[in-house]
């Protein structure tokens, strides 16, 4: 999910990714990958690859263009997030639902499986290729129903983050 | 011993007061308004009376209904804590006809120390140093210019009927003196109706130090050493430390001594404080006022001496002596009050009631918290913003520096704002470090915190540390906001739930199986 954050007065283009525990992030061209454990009411334990921990509680309404009060440990943020889609309407989430939807690695990795063959059919939420990064694997799943109609990529590729792997029509 | 001790109070301090009466094996009466009923206070005591609706001026301030519950109840004593009834004489002196043991000072002592200018005047009786100045408004220039010259300058003019800054006037030099008198003057008749003004020499650059008291119904004095209040703001004190980091043991002496003293003179009873303004420049201090009951940062004297305060009230008021003596007074180490307010300290200290959705409580080695309230909690508009005193105790001040920056560190408090954030710069803050205390120590730290200067430079490490801290917390954020849509999106979908889906296919089960028989 794509959004843009003012934190400190600060403009950063966010891009967020969660596959179960393990959260991929990129914040103006910073990458992170992350585990997210322990997630219950407003505050959640995330944990960096290199074992950094992180006691996050996020307070106030996770709206698009409202404020939240975020606190890392003792520190305090005020984030406010904007989410482009929510300015259009609502019903976009999860890809365009009458549309095509792409596949996008969600950060620099090795393909190390690909679940699918062009041409065939997938449910939505099925998982269509795995990328490993920082020693962890991130199955990335059909966001719809459909049909692979673009297939790019093969085991062992490198790919960046931002690649198209794959188009469903 | 008393059997049952009524608490004329709520909060934090009524919580205090519980623990005191387990530890005597006396029953707690818990006292509340309706905006109370499941407050932590009450939930502690072993039987607990609603007093009236959610305003303190009809609840915690209302003396017929605390006797009535107090009756209620056959408590044999009330304790009524710090602030609403505490210094109020006539409610000391209705317990005592209703038959019932108030824990404090006789009515009698609280009167004449509730009035300013008596207080001074016994203090003078005493033989105790005030700050000088002229008792009766000045009545020409040259009246003032005697005066002035008399007590050295720089002098303050005061409204006689002032307050809130209005009619006062720092006065450098003789040369301002005419010019300041009539400002002053013109001042207070525009502000209170009356022109009167009075002269006072000015304590430079005052430190705030009070001297805790204690006496029994058997003679005894005792003091308990100094506490420095000089970090205030807005005249609150907001941090306490005992002892005052100028640890001098002469000064506490002869501090002591004065205490007593003006303690004596009106027979007091029970635990008490004596103000002064100390002055930095020339070592001088000077009677302020005198608090007639238990001080909100008695635990700072507690964790230094080992005294329990309240469990020393309770037994002074059923008559025993002193546990302790004067030579029996110790101080070892050095401890630190912070008063933990819901107030948002970025937003010039504006209250911040609301339910506290979250509450992680520090402890550890050296760390002691007094609090009011738990987990779910509301914080409430009608009473005082202190939801807890946060204290660390340490061998040196320094130490005990240490142990408050962690705790405040661990403290999580979710919700409502609250002043932690502020403290946690305090306790980073060079001058605090360093001890160069006075009365305008907020101020100047205000400053520092808005400047962003006075925090120390930050290691190019630590600057990755805090660049990454950032980013972490905009993922947090944007966790949150997915996880909020989803569940939007799931609401927008209808029934989905695969228990719905479960339940539905085991219903149709059923009635093909009835229809089948």
């Amino acid at each position: 999910m794509k959004l843009q954050a003012t934190i400190a007065g600060l403009e950063l283009a966010v891009e967020v990714r969660r596959h179960g525990e393990v959260v991929m992030a990129t914040i103006d061209g910073r990458e992170y990958q992350l585990e997210a454990a322990h997630q219950s009411g407003s505050s959640v334990l995330l944990r960096t690859s290199g074992g950094k921990m992180f006691d996050c509680r996020v307070e106030g309404k996770a709206l698009s263009g409202e404020t939240v009060d975020v606190f890392v440990g003792p520190r305090h943020y005020a984030v406010t997030l904007t989410d482009p889609k929510r300015l259009r309407s609502m019903g976009a989430a999860g890809g365009h639902a009458d549309g095509t939807a792409r596949i996008i690695a969600p950060m620099p990795g090795k393909v190390v499986r690909v679940m699918v063959e062009q041409g065939a059919h997938v449910e939505a939420g099925a998982g269509v290729i795995v990328v490993e990064a920082m020693k962890m694997q991130n199955e990335i799943k059909a966001p719809k129903a459909g049909v692979v109609v673009t297939l790019n990529a093969t085991v062992g590729a490198t790919v960046n983050g931002g690649d198209v792997l794959a188009v469903i029509e | 011993m008393f059997h049952k001790i009524l608490i004329a109070n709520r909060g934090e301090i009524a919580v205090r007061i519980i623990r005191a009466c387990r530890d005597l094996h006396i029953s707690p009466v818990a006292v509340y308004s309706e905006s109370d009923a499941g407050a932590l206070h009450v939930r502690m005591a072993d039987e607990a009376h609603c007093i009236g609706p959610a305003a303190s001026s009809e609840s915690y301030l209302r003396v017929a209904a605390i006797l009535d519950a107090a009756k209620r109840a056959q408590a044999d004593a009330i304790h009524p804590g710090y602030g609403f009834l505490a210094e109020n004489g006539e409610f000391a002196r209705a317990v005592r006809e209703a038959g019932i043991t108030f824990i404090g000072p006789t009515p009698e002592a609280m009167e004449v120390m509730g009035s300013k200018t008596n207080a001074r005047r016994a203090a003078i009786d005493a033989g105790a140093p005030v700050v000088p100045g002229t008792t009766e408004a000045l009545q020409s220039y040259d009246e003032a210019r005697d005066a002035a010259t008399k007590f050295g300058y720089p002098v303050m003019l005061k409204a006689a009927a002032g307050g809130g800054g209005k009619g006062m006037r720092q006065v450098a030099r003789e040369s301002e003196l005419r010019s300041a008198l009539e400002a002053a003057q013109s001042e207070a008749a525009s502000a209170f109706g009356n022109s009167d003004v009075y002269l006072e020499k000015v304590v430079e650059r005052p430190r705030h130090i009070e001297i805790q008291i204690f006496a029994d119904t058997h003679g005894n004095y005792v003091h308990l050493g100094e506490r420095e209040c000089s970090i205030q703001r807005r005249h609150q004190k907001v941090i306490e430390e005992c002892p005052s980091p100028l640890n001098d043991s002469d000064l506490r002496r002869r501090m002591g001594e004065a205490a007593i003293k003006i303690a004596r003179a009106v027979s007091y009873v029970g635990a008490g404080t004596v103000e002064f303004l100390f002055s930095n420049v020339t070592r001088d201090f000077y009677f302020l006022e005198m608090n007639t009951r238990l001080q909100v940062e008695h635990p700072v004297t507690e964790l230094v001496t080992g005294f329990d305060l309240v469990r020393e009230q309770i037994n002074v008021a059923a008559g025993q002596p002193l546990s302790f003596t004067q030579e029996d007074v110790r101080w070892h180490g050095h401890a630190i009050e912070c008063r933990v307010y819901a107030e948002d300290p970025d937003n010039s200290f504006f209250p911040s009631p609301g339910q506290i959705t979250y509450l992680r409580v520090p402890t550890g080695p050296g760390i002691r918290d007094d609090s009011g309230v738990s987990e779910g909690d509301e914080v409430s508009i009608h009473y005082d913003p202190l939801i807890s005193k946060l204290a660390a105790w340490g061998r040196t001040r320094a130490e005990a520096i240490d142990r408050l920056r962690r705790a405040l560190d661990e403290y999580a408090v979710g919700g409502i704002k609250t002043t932690l954030p502020f403290f946690r710069d305090i306790v980073r803050d060079d001058e605090f470090i360093d001890a160069k205390l006075d009365t305008g120590f907020i101020s100047r730290f205000n400053e520092r915190r808005q400047r962003g200067t006075g925090v120390p430079p930050v290691s190019a490490h630590a600057q990755d540390a805090r660049a990454t801290q950032q980013d972490i917390a905009v993922i947090a954020a944007a966790l949150a906001y997915t996880e909020k849509q989803s569940t939007l999106l799931t609401n927008h979908r209808g029934p989905q739930s695969k228990w719905k889906i479960a339940g539905r296919e085991a219903a149709l089960a059923a009635s093909r199986m009835r229809n089948g028989k």
